[in-house]
């Protein structure tokens, strides 16, 4: 028996339209970008510096009033196995993911996912409070809300002039 | 978009693919009694997961509901789109008997082989 994902029209021969071929050459795009940016990320200046683990979650980011909102894909992950750390600026979040057929041993032919340990410090774009944390996972995604110091609110500072 | 100017052109219909699609990574166990494929779509309903097995084609799409965070985003790492793949697996598989599950993120799919085919272990017996 052969196991072979079908991705171009052509050789599955399943889907009709040029769409197909445009849709899966984007995904295969999306794939390789995907990769790239977040595998490589220790070689990229601006990303955060990679602490342990052989694999990076990937995150969405965003900043409201009072608040700052991370999103981290962590799919296959017992919430007991994540840790949630914050400082003043950073945000560390680190785990295992396990692979659950792992105890029945052979018979893996093709694998994609990540398992194993992780840990991704990201660089927080103002100060939060570490004590008004809230974590919470849902269907493979981790959702982490902080609240902004309110030291870290922006000061109008006067400008002095010489006598 | 792509605007029609010539007849030999055909013009791309939007509502074909009205959202990205991503392929999800996909983990593939050969059993021998059942094929196990382990595909991690997280942020998916499990009401929006649709398993087809057709001529041999085993098809995965997943809706994903849309990922808004509040505020101005900072950083945005992964897309937000449905998740779409299939996989040529052949004959001699029990489509009445595929199932699959969801949890956290993870949709695990078992197509059990039907059992004429499924490899025996045949018992050497001595005179």
């Amino acid at each position: 028996m052969s196991l072979i994902p079908f991705r171009t029209k052509r050789s599955s021969g399943m889907e009709s339209g040029s769409l197909t071929t445009l849709a899966d050459f984007r995904n295969e795009m999306n794939r390789l970008f995907e990769g790239f940016f977040s595998r490589t990320s220790p070689a990229s200046p601006w990303f955060e510096t990679v602490e342990t683990g052989q694999w990076l979650p990937a995150i969405d980011m965003s900043e409201s009033e009072k608040q700052i909102h991370v999103r981290a894909e962590l799919p296959g992950i017992d919430p007991k196995d994540v840790d949630v750390s914050v400082s003043e600026d950073r945000l560390v979040i680190s785990g295992e993911k396990k692979s659950e057929k792992e105890a029945t041993g052979e018979g893996w032919s093709h694998r994609e996912s990540h398992y194993g340990g992780f840990s991704r410090a990201i660089p927080l774009p103002e100060s939060v409070d570490p004590a008004n944390v809230t974590a919470r996972y849902d269907k493979g995604v981790l959702m982490v809300e902080l609240t902004k110091s309110p030291t870290s609110a922006s000061r109008k500072v006067p400008v002095l002039t010489a006598k | 978009m792509v605007t029609q100017t010539h007849t030999t052109i055909p013009a791309i219909e939007p509502q074909a693919e009205p959202n990205l699609t991503y392929q999800p990574n996909v983990d593939i166990c050969d059993l021998g009694a059942e094929v196990l494929l382990v595909a991690d779509i997280p942020g998916a309903r499990a009401s929006g997961i649709d398993v087809t097995f057709e001529d041999g084609v085993l098809a995965v799409r997943a809706a994903v509901p849309p990922r808004e965070l509040p505020g101005r985003t900072v950083r945005q790492e992964y897309g937000i789109g449905n998740y779409r793949r299939s996989f040529r697996l052949g004959d001699g598989f029990d489509a009445s008997q595929i199932s699959a599950d969801y949890k956290k993120g993870v949709l695990t799919i078992h197509v059990p082989r039907l059992a004429a085919v499924r490899p025996r272990k045949v018992e050497v017996k001595t005179a």
